[in-house]
């Protein structure tokens, strides 16, 4: 019995966003989220790994925005 | 002489047995260190040097069989079948809890979850919700089939918790039934064909000529399922399918159901005075009865034996003797309590016509 989380991909060797690929050569910055005070922060690569705000150096990586299919078992 | 003649009782007429083979033959025994006579004389020659024929009859069964209601409610019945085999009593009860379909959640798409209650324990709480819908107007969804409008039916989901405001408690209500089908899109392999929905409702569910005029929904708008802090969300479908309890429980039609033998309890000896006040109040289920004989007298009377649990408080001690405590091998009390897709009543009827579907097949596979 499959209790694992399924990605519904078509074809799970070429993982596609279901957001619009970036138009940059270089990625747009990734959301993550302070420890702290739970804000969320920006980081692009090479940006110093902090929060904005409260200087908090722990930060934690958004959930995906994929959809993820359980099976309710 | 011949060979039978101990066995030919002239007060007894041809074609019946003595009373007390018959007693064996249909009750139970409850003594007070373990039940005697519990299984059934199938023989149909058991008796025969008495002249007795115990064999199986159809009309026979069709005459006597008897089903008496006692209680009715939405979702539970109590009734008695009287005349029938434990055999097919237990058949009945194994297939409303396993064969009985209904439709429960089955596939859980979580868009968004930052609550503090994991995804899959989410998904495992909404499939064990009771949904009202009548699993009778739905199909089976196998694995090559499309979710459509006749197999699927799908819900929504969409909860936040506001940043400054207290704990939010996510009941059942918050599931909301989507007659066209599922929103979200599934993700396309090359970005431009068009991403396909998760399922392929052809028209809306509640135009359905059979849907029309009995909303689906859940059954019970208060259970909880999850709890949100602040600044946390839920955002997910849900698509529910017909199932049956044989391959996961949440897809069994009764909370529970079960059957018990009519007891039998028979003063064997006159039990008067204090002897009687004692055995009434020794009964926890005030089976007994105290009734006048004049003289200022009482004797005690059975007056309630259906409530008796066999708990052989009356028997413990020195009351073997007076007391026969026995079950009718033939007379069930069965109780059905429906979570609530279907009466109680109609399911029952549904497993009788499962039962009859299971015999058609073993016929024509036989001829």
């Amino acid at each position: 019995m499959d209790s694992q989380p399924e990605p519904k991909d078509s074809q799970p060797d070429q993982p596609k966003d279901s957001q619009p690929e970036p138009k940059d050569s270089q990625l747009e910055a990734v959301i993550y989220i302070c420890g702290d005070c739970r804000k969320e922060v920006p980081v692009k690569p090479g940006d110093a790994v902090q929060c904005r705000e409260c200087g908090h150096r722990i930060l934690y990586k958004k959930r995906t925005g994929r959809i993820i299919q359980y099976e309710a078992r | 002489m011949s060979e039978t003649a101990s066995l030919n009782m002239q007060d007894i007429p041809q074609g019946q047995l003595p009373e007390h083979i018959e007693l064996q033959r249909t009750r139970v025994f409850c003594k007070a260190d373990a039940p005697v006579h519990t299984e059934d004389v199938e023989y149909s020659g058991a008796y025969a040097a008495v002249g007795f024929d115990n064999s199986l009859q159809v009309d026979d069964f069709r005459r006597d069989f008897r089903v008496e209601i006692k209680n009715l409610s939405m979702d539970d019945i109590e009734f008695d079948m009287i005349g029938i085999d434990a055999s097919l009593a237990n058949a009945f009860r194994r297939i409303l809890i396993a064969e009985v379909p209904t439709m429960a959640i089955e596939k859980v798409l979580i868009v968004n979850n930052t609550s503090v209650m994991a995804d899959e324990i989410l998904s495992h709480r909404l499939g064990l919700l009771p949904i009202e819908a009548d699993p009778r107007l739905f199909d089976f969804l196998s694995e090559n089939d499309t979710p459509n409008e006749r197999n699927t039916i799908v819900f929504k989901m969409e909860v936040h918790c506001k940043k400054r405001g207290p704990r939010l408690t996510v009941k059942s209500d918050q599931l909301k039934w989507l007659p066209n089908g599922s929103e979200l899109l599934m993700e396309s392999p090359n970005p431009s064909t068009k991403p396909r929905s998760f399922t392929s409702f052809s028209c809306s569910q509640a135009s359905l000529p059979q849907i029309s005029g009995m909303p689906i929904g859940m059954k019970h708008r208060d259970i909880i399922i999850t709890q949100l802090g602040p600044g946390q969300s839920i955002e997910l479908e849900a698509h529910a399918v017909k199932g049956t309890g044989k391959v996961h429980a949440k897809w069994s039609p009764v909370g529970t159901t079960w059957y018990r033998m009519l007891p039998e309890v028979k003063l064997l000896k006159e039990v008067r005075g204090n002897d009687a006040e004692k055995l009434v109040k020794k009964c926890p289920r005030k089976v007994f009865d105290l009734e006048d004989v004049g003289h200022a007298m009482k004797k005690a009377v059975v007056s309630r034996p259906r409530d008796c649990t066999l708990c052989r408080e009356c028997i413990s001690g020195a009351g073997e003797e007076n007391i026969a405590l026995r079950r009718v091998r033939d007379h069930f009390i069965f109780t059905v309590e429906s979570t609530g897709a279907l009466p109680a009543e109609v399911l029952f009827t549904e497993a009788v016509k499962i039962l009859e579907e299971k015999c058609e097949r073993v016929i024509s596979e036989l001829s």
